[in-house]
């Protein structure tokens, strides 16, 4: 295949930086056609998400070289992607982004295989993983990413070099973005910056309910409070704008109410939908500067990336470049248990909302037990039943004083040792 | 409430955005229609439809850029269909790259119109210098330096003619430079809030806190008095009793805090907490703030006449308005949420909303020319945030070698990249050597002056790669670059104002 599709000088100028090795390239570098080969004919990389950061890494990858690319997203196009998302036309929306945006990098880079997966990434299992030499992700979802750093992490085997899959991770809002490398098991892996991580904004129920102050809290009560009392078990869409329409209608007339000003389409969209602003231009910075790592490791042509690239372009140009530490209580890749004081006469139900809310932990929907209690577990529907008694109780009751509590969420593929002591 | 929400008509999807709106939505969010119709209304220029260029387009052609054209005479080389993903691969080869880009860009956006040229610059240069004057903002890319120099110095020669924006790279290293006179923000989009003016309360807000009756509240509205109030009262309370002094020593701060929490009848009341939290603002005295003030030293202003820019007449306003008591810029209308109940909480926002409103009348006066009501409006709402810019023209840092020598000496790094980037463009070989390359970058410096230690790493990367567009390189720098001049365009946030040098080894950016 190679003969037919690469002409003569069309990689003239990668190829300067693969027939040569510069001051900063590793000795190991093999210049000339071995490395060429390996990256041209061998090597097979994943990409997660065909969106914003998505689009732009399957161009990169496709014209330095790679031609065994896949990719998995689940969503389909919508009109607000065609600003930024630059493999897709306004004919395109409804369709899969993973076989859109293959099909068009196939046919604008010849000789290039893109294979689409119109799915989650949690339908693949350690095989599927294992065929790959590099993975990029550029989601937009904490989740997911958690998922995915987490899963390669367990994949490395101390026996088998080739189990370690560098990940390399990208993520943008606005002028602001970030790009790192992560060696599973030997550098800081995603959960191990978890507490980098924004605070997300929440109301209290109460001030939705009782004291709005502003329009997001009139929003909010349309959204959490009113959509199902009327509508029941109706599931709120956030992508069908008859939704939309009616929590704007319902939350202006709240506003009106309360004489709040400012609720509008936008903002009511923006709520709901936790709505990150975001532009071609700052994704372009955060995808070129995953796939130049990608390009460099897989070549060993320059040093790559240690480890963490962080860019804020809203005064000036400024940018961090940093190596961000492991965590040794990482629950991911530390090993040692969380140490966590809980107050005495705290209940159940308290430590997990602090799970959920702890910048360092986050765990939605939390399932606890000890190696001879099970304290909560989520499911299945019997046990979460047998176990409800339990919310109420204090924390003391149930666990000692040093004892250790082993936390599971069926969202991630881990599990949180905390050794508690009380306070 | 059930009924209300029952007679609401739920047909009301015809709020719903029209679909120009909803394409654009992610980035309206960040520059609002005001910078959507500044970049719908830009021309752009872009020199060479290299695949740093193309990529530099495709990020303005996307958000709606109004015009661009592609300025090329080349035609696609087998390279260029290689390494540039606005040309076909080699159904390209031997076509007009201008064209092609062209045509494949323009796909990207129905809004926008592009345009290719395959004249020469040079040829434009030499027979029609008016050309460039119906563009907005020119970018140029790898630019042969002797034509380089004729463009920037044509564009500098007055200051109606286009930015130029000058793109150099090769291999894993870059850098660019925007060449403008003067650039005046109004929207900086600035993270720092503006003062709710606490210590220098104004008549109603003052009039509020004082006669308000803490003593024979209800306890639910004891709880739900906003933080502002208090510490408008506690302050009040304590100046009373301290000769008209905030709080200064650190003991005196301690005891008019432990002072708002005495004013609690419950333990649980968050609202004095939070104004307890809050409490350095009574002794923290707002003032002009001090990037604000030094604006008003601005030549622009001792020489304002009636052409001059609609921003100083704004900024001459602004200085009259300040030497006015209490010395402040004028109040902000917007208040942070704070806890209180949704009466107390509107009840002071419409006390900064009035206030807000007078002061900008007051403003208004100081105005000695008629502007636009809305420009005022967000000129008052900024005045935290305002930025003038000033620039040099390109080349200006490289023909000042003590400049070069100081920029050496505090920025070692990005300064190494930009002697090396700079001693490519010196050297007339295509194939350069380091000794070549290292004495053109020592030629730049003073006498006697030493390269960084770190150039051995940039110089190197140029003798290794010098003509080297790498797509990796080419999409950093086009977004980069994108983000300048979206910048530049719209006139809100903050754009650079010296090279910004990038490598790519190491993955960092600097500012030399």
């Amino acid at each position: 295949m190679a003969e037919t599709t690469d002409w003569q000088d069309r990689y003239y100028d990668i190829d300067q930086v693969l027939n040569t090795p510069g001051p900063r390239t590793d000795p190991a570098f093999l210049a000339g056609d071995g490395v060429k080969d390996f990256l041209r004919n061998q090597a097979k990389i994943l990409v997660i998400g065909a969106g914003g950061l998505g689009c732009e890494i399957l161009a990169n990858l496709a014209l330095t070289g790679f031609k065994d690319i896949h990719v998995i997203d689940m969503d389909t196009i919508d009109i607000s992607n065609l600003n930024r998302q630059f493999l897709f036309r306004q004919k395109d929306v409804g369709q899969p982004k993973a076989t859109v945006a293959a099909e068009f990098i196939m046919k604008r880079v010849p000789g290039v295989k893109v294979t689409p997966y119109f799915g989650k990434i949690q339908d693949k299992d350690d095989d599927y993983y294992l065929q790959f030499n590099l993975v990029i992700c550029g989601l937009d979802s904490v989740e997911a990413r958690r998922w995915m750093s987490a899963t390669l992490v367990n994949l490395v085997d101390p026996e088998n070099p080739e189990s370690l899959k560098p990940l390399i991770d990208g993520g943008t809002e606005g002028f602001r973005g970030q790009a790192r490398v992560i060696l599973p098991t030997i550098t800081s892996c995603y959960e191990c910056s978890l507490d980098m991580l924004n605070k997300p904004v929440a109301f209290p129920i109460c001030t939705i309910a009782n004291t709005p102050r502003l329009p997001e809290h009139c929003i909010e009560w349309a959204s959490v409070l009113e959509w199902p009392k009327v509508h029941g078990d109706k599931k709120l869409d956030t992508d069908d704008p008859e939704h939309i329409g009616w929590l704007y209608t319902v939350a202006a007339a709240r506003a009106k109410e309360f004489n709040i000003e400012g609720v509008t389409w936008a903002l009511t969209q923006g709520v709901v939908k936790h709505i990150i602003p975001a532009i071609a231009s700052t994704n372009a910075i955060i995808a070129a500067s995953c796939c130049n790592e990608a390009f460099k490791i897989a070549t060993s042509s320059a040093a790559y990336l240690n480890n963490y690239f962080m860019l804020i372009g809203t005064e000036g140009i400024y940018s961090y470049t940093f190596e961000h530490e492991k965590r040794e209580d990482c629950p991911v890749c530390g090993g040692e248990a969380v140490e966590l004081s809980f107050p005495a006469d705290h209940t159940v139900d308290q430590l997990i909302e602090l799970l959920i809310e702890k910048q360092d932990i986050q765990i939605k929907k939390p399932s606890l037990s000890t190696p001879t209690v099970q304290i909560y577990l989520q499911g299945p529907p019997q046990l979460e039943e047998a176990t409800r008694p339990n919310l109420g109780k204090k924390l003391k009751e149930l666990v000692p004083e040093g004892g250790e509590i082993t936390v599971t969420s069926t969202s991630l593929p881990f599990s949180l040792s905390l050794r508690i002591s009380y306070t | 409430m059930a009924t209300a929400t029952e007679s609401i008509d739920i047909t009301a999807t015809q709020a719903q955005p029209d679909s120009k709106t909803r394409r654009y939505d992610r980035q309206l969010r960040l520059w609002a229609a005001s910078g959507q119709s500044a970049l719908e209304n830009a021309r752009l220029l872009v020199i060479s439809g290299s695949a740093t260029s193309t990529s530099t387009l495709k990020n303005l052609v996307l958000p709606g850029v109004g015009h661009f054209t592609i300025l090329d005479p080349e035609v696609v080389s087998a390279r260029d269909a290689g390494n540039n993903f606005f040309l076909e691969g080699q159904s390209s080869i031997g076509k007009s790259r201008a064209e092609e880009a062209v045509r494949l860009l323009a796909e990207l956006n129905d809004g926008v119109e592009g345009k290719a040229d395959t004249s020469s610059l040079e040829h434009i240069l030499d027979t029609n210098p008016a050309y460039f004057s119906s563009y907005t903002l020119v970018i140029a890319h790898n630019l042969e330096p002797k034509l380089l120099e004729r463009l920037s110095t044509l564009l500098w020669t007055d200051d109606t003619l286009p930015t130029l924006v000058v793109v150099n790279s090769a291999g894993f290293l870059g850098e660019f430079y925007i060449q403008f006179h003067e650039h005046t923000i109004i929207e900086s989009h600035s993270e720092t809030a503006p003062s709710l003016r606490i210590d220098k309360p104004f008549p109603a807000l003052s009039d509020y806190a004082t006669t308000l009756h803490f003593a024979g509240m209800d306890p639910t509205d004891h709880t739900h008095v906003p933080y502002v109030v208090i510490l408008v009262r506690a302050l009040a309370e304590w100046k009373a009793a301290h000769d008209d002094k905030p709080p200064q020593t650190t003991a005196e701060k301690k005891l008019f805090k432990q002072g708002v929490q005495d004013m609690k009848i419950k333990f649980d009341e968050e609202n004095f907490d939070e104004a307890e939290a809050q409490a350095y603002r009574c002794w923290t005295e707002t003032r002009v703030p001090s990037d604000i003030s030094a604006l008003f030293q601005d030549p622009q202003l001792s020489a304002l006449g009636p052409t001059s820019p609609p921003f100083f007449h704004l900024l001459e306003a602004l200085r009259q308005f300040t030497l006015e008591p209490p010395h402040t810029l004028p109040l902000s209308s917007t208040l942070p949420d704070m806890k209180a109940n949704t009466t107390s909480y509107i009840h002071l926002q419409t006390l900064y909303k009035t206030r807000a409103e007078e002061e900008k009348a007051m403003f208004k006066n100081f105005l000695t020319v008629p502007l636009d009501d809305a420009l005022i409006d967000s000129f008052v709402k900024n005045a935290h945030g305002l930025k003038i810019l000033r620039g040099k023209k390109y080349g200006a840092l490289n023909a000042d070698p003590a400049a070069l020598a100081a920029a050496v000496a505090s920025s070692p790094k990005a300064a190494a990249t930009h002697l090396a980037l700079s001693a490519l463009a010196a050297v007339s070989s295509p194939k350069p050597s380091v000794e070549e390359l290292t004495a053109a970058a020592q030629a730049l410096l003073p006498p006697g002056t030493e390269l960084p230690d770190e150039f051995s790493d940039s110089v190197g990367e140029i003798a290794r790669s010098p003509s080297a567009d790498l797509p990796n390189t080419a999409a950093f720098l086009g977004g980069l670059v994108a983000q300048e001049v979206i910048k530049m365009i719209t006139k809100q946030y903050v754009p650079i104002d010296s090279y910004c040098v990038v490598d790519l080894v190491e993955t960092w950016t600097g500012i030399v």
